[in-house]
Order: structure tokens, then sequence, then C-alpha cells
């Protein structure tokens, strides 16, 4: 018999393998998916199986919020969002000690709220804060990572790719997944305001306060992000509410956007093309992940293995707690080596029925799940924001910054045991609005 | 970048504006009580329209992500070898792929599938779904004969 768990397991392995060898993600989960499906249903069901996936997904109704969502967050880049809303953040709360980290903090939560992506987050508000944090005195480990840590709300604030991506693998409500990833975002992004508070509290120097600015400049500051805000409430609220389904949002977001650069006339042909390109390319790069995601999911569902460690971690008889802290522990040491999409779509199929077995939701999984490819994004040596915030100073090593981001990363793990402990963190708010 | 590239980009480009302007007119007609029938139908067009082309040209400019941490670490002859395997094996899934998309488009072609309400050709977007996989898989293929040569 070769529909076993073994094979999913020599799979898994081959997967791993092919991964490290450098071979495209995509391709590497849908060569192994085909694969496996070939040698158990034969290759004609294999073969006709990748067509339907194909299809499917590129006429996914759902999926169709990807790609929309991407455009907004191209036209925003176009209007400098990132710069408006850091220094909007930074006029507010710039005079105090550790204040540009706060807005830091808080330029890469409005960001992240527009485009959904960690490394572009960190990149775009890092671009706009460090100069800034640098001009100021603050020591250089903080600002870096602070911006590096800030940079993963891209991808838990809504409206999420990986959260999408998510949806469309497990079968879940993108929208309640939108919805129940509210609080953890907050919370998450509180989390880092606290560690700023008590570094600079412990060493004063490390960030010196500035001059306060005038109620006048601030003023004009919020006016240049109010539409952005106004949007983002929308599109995020809208969904929240029942107003409009995610790809719709994703469609009234990116109207909104087209709007908001003609309105500043930078909707140019040349802003236009360029949103055009990056959207494509990026949408394709997903799409090609999530194919062989799917082929991948289904050789899994095939072999029975997610049912066997399911099986087998019940054996253990280890309770919910110490199963959900090994499951994170897993996440984290895969989530060292492999892209963080890569730890998603490999381990769903894998771990869903665990943590289900557990009593948990897949909403609460899905959100649990993004919060630990987080870290993996903070987490020496991969950590991809560290060196994306690398490349953005330039002239700062990257263990430099690796010792600054370890007080953000202990906040991580505390956050993450809070998403285990208290479920109701992911939970309540999808129940309380019935999204 | 190449002419044909930007046509592609451009179409690509339509097709999210499309996207856009379908699902926004249906969420507002909806609210002003004058439903767009279908709305759902033509956003399933464009989005396969511009995922399709996002697919090919992602191909094209090589975007799509792997996993670097061994491989940057390889002398540049060992990378060239990497970059050869990863070419490889991508134009053997997008030729996987495509057989099967083909494969289903050839069985349902005389059936003249077609969306509910408005009548959505299917069989002619499954044709540029197919045609845009033969063009990611040429590219490819041109990478990797230009690499053998070199």
């Amino acid at each position: 018999m070769i529909d076993t768990a073994g094979t999913g397991l020599v799979g898994i392995v081959v997967l791993f393998a092919l991964l490290l060898a450098g071979a495209r993600i995509g391709t590497a989960l849908g060569l192994v998916g085909l694969g496996g499906l070939v040698l158990i249903l034969g290759p004609e069901a294999a073969l006709i199986k990748g067509g339907v996936v194909v299809v499917d997904t590129l006429t996914r109704y759902e999926l169709g919020t990807l790609p929309l969502f991407l455009f907004m967050a191209h036209i925003f880049f176009s209007v400098d969002a990132s710069r408006d809303l850091f220094d909007a953040a930074a006029k507010l709360v710039g005079h105090r000690r550790g204040g540009l980290a706060y807005a830091s903090i808080a330029g890469c939560g409005g960001f992240g709220a527009i485009n959904g992506s960690s490394l572009a987050t960190t990149a775009t508000v890092g671009l706009v804060a460090y100069p800034e944090m640098k001009r100021r005195g603050y020591d250089d480990r903080l600002s870096t990572a602070t911006i590096a840590a800030g940079g993963t709300l891209g991808q838990m604030i809504p409206p999420s790719g990986a959260l999408i991506v998510f949806g469309i693998i497990a079968e879940q409500s993108i929208g309640r997944l939108f919805t129940a990833a509210i609080i953890p975002g907050i919370t998450q992004a509180l989390i880092y305001a606290v560690v700023v508070f008590v570094l600079v509290r412990l060493r004063p120097q490390l960030a010196p306060p500035g001059e306060r600015a005038e109620w006048k400049d601030r003023w004009r500051a919020l006016g240049r992000i109010w539409q952005i805000v106004a949007l983002v409430l929308l599109v995020i609220g809208g969904i929240a509410l029942g107003w409009f389904s995610p790809p719709e949002a994703a469609a009234i977001g990116a109207s909104g956007a087209l709007l908001i650069a003609a309105l500043r006339r930078k909707l140019t042909r040349e802003n236009l093309f360029n949103a055009f390109h990056e959207t494509l390319r990026t949408t394709g790069l997903i799409y090609l992940i999530v194919i062989g995601a799917l082929i991948f999911s289904a050789f899994v569902g095939v072999t029975g293995l997610a049912e066997a460690a399911g099986n087998l971690v019940e054996g253990m008889g280890t309770g919910t707690f110490v199963t959900l802290l090994l499951v994170a522990l897993l996440l984290l040491i895969l989530g060292t080596v492999l892209d963080g999409l890569a730890l998603m779509l490999l381990m769903t199929p894998i771990l869903l029925p665990i943590v289900e077995g557990t009593g948990m939701t897949a909403i609460w999984f899905g959100i649990f799940l993004v919060r630990a490819m987080e870290v993996g994004f903070l987490t020496p040596p991969l950590g991809i924001n560290l060196y994306v915030m690398q490349g953005v100073t330039k002239d700062i090593s990257i263990s430099s910054i690796f010792r600054g981001v370890l007080p953000f990363l202990a906040g991580d793990f505390f956050h993450l045991v809070l998403i285990i402990l208290f479920p109701a963190m992911v939970l309540w708010l999808p129940q309380m609005l019935g999204t | 970048m190449s002419r044909s590239l930007k046509a592609a980009i451009w179409l690509g480009g339509v097709a999210l504006l499309a996207a856009t302007a379908i699902d926004t007119l249906a969420v507002i007609g909806r609210h002003l009580g004058i439903p767009v029938t279908g709305s759902i139908e033509l956003m399933q067009a464009a989005v396969l329209v511009s995922g399709a082309l996002g697919l090919t040209i992602a191909t094209i400019v090589q975007s799509h992500a792997r996993v670097r941490l061994f491989v940057d670490r390889l002398s540049p002859a060992g990378q060239a070898i990497a970059d050869k395997v990863s070419d490889t094996l991508s134009l053997i899934f997008f030729l996987a792929l495509l057989i099967g998309s083909a494969w289903i488009s050839i069985d349902l072609w005389d059936a003249h599938e077609k969306s509910e309400i408005l009548g959505v050709p299917w069989r002619l977007l499954r044709l540029f779904a197919n045609a845009c996989l033969i063009v990611a898989a040429a590219s490819l293929a041109v990478r990797i004969a230009r690499k053998v040569q070199s």
C-alpha cells in the first residue's frame, strides 16, 4: 500500500530537500504533490487534479481579494502614504522619550492596514522612519529593531495577504479571519510599545526626547492622512460589520486609493503602470504558491498523514496547552529555516486537524499561525525583516540588528502564550459581530 | 522591458481596473437597491485574466519566491547549478499544469461551458489560462537553453 502516512512523510522530506536546494516554493509544493498523486492515484488523475486546481484558483472569487488589496497598496505607495502616516504619528508623540519609536510602530500598523505584507511595511516605513530616528540621536539597535518588529504588523492587521491565503487553503471565511485578527493586531502593537517604554525607561540615552510640534503642524499632518485612515476604517469596518464581502471590500479599497491618488495628482501613467506591474508580479508569485499548496494538500489528504499525526498527538495525552505549545515550538523552529508562506502552506494540512483535535477552531489556528510566521520574520538567522532593515540602513551590522530585536522577540513569545491561554482574544470579536 | 511584457502588464492592469469597477459598482448598486446582476461572474473572468497574466509575468521577471538560505552560501558555480535545477523543476511543473488544464479544456470544448447568468464563455477563459501557461513554460525553456549554451 502506497497511500499511507509513511508516503506522506517521505513527501515532506523530499519537499524540504527541494526547498533548501533553492526550488521555487510553489514548484516544490506542487511537484511533490503531483509526484505523490501520480504514485497513489496514477498519472491521469494527478494531471487532471493539477489542471482543475489551476483554473479553480484563477477563477476563485474569494482569491480575487488578494490582487485588489495589493493594487490598493501599490497605489498608496505612489502617494507616499507611509511617509504621511509616520509623519502624523511623529508629530503627535515624537517629542516624548522614545516617541519616534512609538510613531514607527503606529506608522507600521497604519501602513500594514493598507498593504498586508510584513516586508513591504518594514521597507517602506524603514526608509522614512530610520533616517529621522538617526537624525534625532536614537540608538541604531533600538530604531532598526522597532521598525523590523513593527513591520510584522503588516501581516496581522487586516487586510492581510497571509490570512487571505490561509482562508483559501483551510476553506475558512476571510471576513471572519480579518475580524479575528483585529484584537491580536492591536495587542501586538501595544506589546511592542511596552517593550519600547521599558527599554527607554531603563536606558534613557537610547531615545532622547525631541521638540514638541505645534498644534497647527499636527493638524496639517493629520489632514494629510484623514482620507487614508477613513478608507482603511471603511474597508476593515465594512468587512467586520458585514456591509460587504472581503473581495468587495478590496474593490472599494482599490477604488478609494485610485480616487485619493487622483485628488493628490499622483495618478500618473507611470505610477499606474508601476502599480499594475507590482500588483501582477506579486499576484503571480502568490498564485503559484497557492496552486502548489493546494495540490500538495490534496496529496497529504490522500495519504492520511494528518490523521496519523493527529492520532499520535492524541495518544501522547499531553493536553491542550502543552500540545499547542509544542505546535508553536515546531512552527518557530521551522520558521527559522523556511519562508513564512511556505511554512503556512506546508504545515496547515498537517497541523490543522491536530489543533482542531484540541478543541481550537480553524480561525484561531489561522491567527496563531500567522503570529508564529511573524515571529519567524524576526528570528535570526533567517528573520527576513532583519535583512530588509539592514538593506534600508546599509551601515549597521546584521549582528547588531539581531541583538536589538531580542526584547521584541521576548514580547512576541509573551503574546503567543497569551493567544494560547486566552483564545477569546481571537474569537470574541467575530462572535460578537456575527461575521 | 520588452514591448510584449509591457502589453501584458497593461492588459493585466485593465483586468484589475475592471475587477475593481465591477465589485465597487456591485456594492454601490446593492446599497442603492439596484443590484448588478452577474457581477461575481464578471469578477471571476477579470480575476482569471489578471491572475493568469500575473503568473506569466512573475515567471518572466523571475520573481517567484525561493528559500535562499543555503543557495546564497554556495559558490557562483554552485548557485548557477541551483538556478538551472530550479528553472528545470519549474518548467516540469508548468508543463504538468498545462497538460492537465489543456486536457480538461479539450474534454469540455464541445460542451460550450458558459456561466449561468451572463453566459460568460468559460472555454475561452480556459484557453487564455492555457496560453499564459504556455508562455510561462516557454520563458523558462528559453532561460534554461541560454544557460546551457553559456
